[in-house]
């Protein structure tokens, strides 16, 4: 379970401070796959990263007992100049896994990397950034997986590996994601979280999510 | 899957500077050099201005030999220089990594502290090396308290660069004040001259600089005929606690907040 209680965050601009949330309590369900679905602006990311500890509310706390992991986006923790498997021991020992040889093969071997893990990231190609990424995140034992449009830069042939890792997973871990491109929440979501003005609304029924969102 | 340990904060701590620590050296020395360079160029640099600076003297400086007394004032200066951006620097460099809840400002810029540290005790021990095999004189009388000296400087700097490096995320015009600040330490921090050059009446002037004791004090620490004269060990290390207690507590007051904007 993680819930958010009393939390207030907001940002300081040249035009005063700028809410994204205001006091708002609220426990996002376990057991299910969500997507996260709001306009521009309307504090996705923000959201993700309150729950991933990234960050932390003015007010309020984010409580979670879960193993949770970081905010996977394309660039997260991975530094252009180090190869693959530098990057990947780095996230392995920041993130505490037990055997990094262990992990280092996996994330080898789910990201299809080849010889290029050998190389610095800088020479990579979004594609294969992002598959490095997910693969990081993926090897390691979370209980929920934040990922923000990572997937949507992967190929087909790695989105259903994704899939696959993930359904795999499905039985003790879910997935929190952020995307715009539906198709990718329909592939790996089966409910929905709708975020609009500061307040979240959890739809157990994708479908009926992503209407309310259209209509908004 | 791979599975993770459940550490204590202490264990976490312990990875996380521990991975930083090893990234800061992967990626301080990413180009065909490598790590030698940052060694033998400050080595060299050091080198070349002492020996200048030597003989144009000639001889001696208060008892010691002018080569040394440069040499400990560089190693010195350029350790508080290079540690104090360094520390500045750190936090807002490693921004992206605070993604992971895991990874505190506080671990970054020990990691890079820690680095620089390293750095500086190969450069020490290079110039050391250095002056054995050209024959040159030089004696340690007092190698504890001189380590002592050192490390006191280290974490003076690096606590200054911390408070600094805090302060620019608020303010970020402190950046281009810094090295303007910074510039003048070069010259009155007793590299190139003693306190025992100026006439007592003035020395209000220079002895409030916690740079200037340790350099002073390392000579004397080196060699005891130098003297220990208008500078303390005391004032060196309340100057060290007093920054160190100060980026402490402003680092508990506003870190959150901190990597929050």
């Amino acid at each position: 379970m993680i819930s958010l209680v009393n939390v207030t965050k907001f940002y300081k601009t040249n035009l005063g401070n700028r809410y994204i949330f205001k006091d708002l309590s609220f426990d996002i369900p376990t057991g299910h796959n969500i997507a996260i679905l709001g306009s521009n602006g309307a504090g996705k990311s923000t959201l993700f990263r309150l729950l991933a500890g990234s960050e932390y509310p003015n007010k309020g706390k984010v409580y979670c007992n879960l193993n949770i992991s970081w905010p996977v986006a394309l660039a997260t923790g991975i530094h252009p100049e180090m190869t693959g498997r530098e990057n990947t021991r780095f996230i392995g020992r920041v993130n505490g896994v037990v055997d990094l040889d262990d992990y280092e093969q996996r994330v080898k071997g789910f990201a299809e990397l080849k010889e290029n893990y050998e190389l610095p990231v800088r020479t990579y190609s979004s594609g294969m950034r992002s598959r490095l990424a997910f693969a990081c995140s993926i090897a390691i034992d979370f209980d929920v997986y934040l990922i923000d449009e990572v997937t949507s830069v992967g190929d087909a042939g790695f989105k259903r590996k994704a899939k696959q890792a993930l359904l795999e997973r499905s039985k003790n871990a879910n997935v929190i994601m952020v995307s715009h491109d539906m198709r990718d929440i329909r592939q790996f979501c089966d409910s929905a979280i709708v975020l609009h003005q500061g307040e979240l609304t959890f739809y157990n029924d994708l479908d009926e999510g992503i209407r309310k969102y259209q209509a908004l | 899957m791979s599975s993770i340990a459940k550490r204590s904060p202490w264990g976490i701590w312990k990875d996380v500077i521990f991975a930083l620590f090893a990234r800061e050296i992967r990626v301080g020395f990413n180009d065909k050099l490598g790590i030698g360079w940052a060694i033998v160029q400050p080595v060299l640099f050091i080198f070349i201005l002492s020996f200048l600076r030597g003989r144009l003297n000639g001889g001696e400086t208060h008892g010691i030999p002018t080569f040394v007394f440069m040499a400990f004032g560089m190693v010195l200066i350029q350790c508080f220089l290079q540690t104090f951006h360094a520390g500045a620097r750190a936090i807002k460099k490693n921004k992206a990594l605070f993604a992971f809840r895991q990874v505190q400002p506080i671990s970054v810029v020990l990691a890079s502290g820690l680095f620089e540290l390293l750095v500086k005790i190969f450069v020490s021990l290079g110039m050391g090396l250095m002056m054995y095999f050209l024959d040159l004189e030089l004696q340690l009388s007092d190698p504890l308290s001189l380590m002592f000296y050192f490390f006191s400087l280290w974490l003076f700097s690096l606590s200054l660069g911390f408070i600094f490096g805090l302060i620019a995320l608020y303010i970020p015009e402190v950046d281009k004040i810094q090295n303007l600040m910074t510039r003048p330490l070069f010259f009155i921090s007793g590299v190139f001259f003693s306190l025992q050059d100026f006439p007592q009446e003035y020395w209000w002037l220079l002895d409030w600089n916690p740079i200037l004791h340790a350099i002073e004090l390392s000579r004397y620490a080196a060699y005891p005929v130098y003297g220990q004269v208008g500078v303390s060990s005391g004032y060196l290390a309340m100057s060290v606690l007093t920054s160190t207690f100060l980026c402490l507590s402003i680092y508990q007051a506003y870190w959150k907040k901190a990597i929050s904007r």
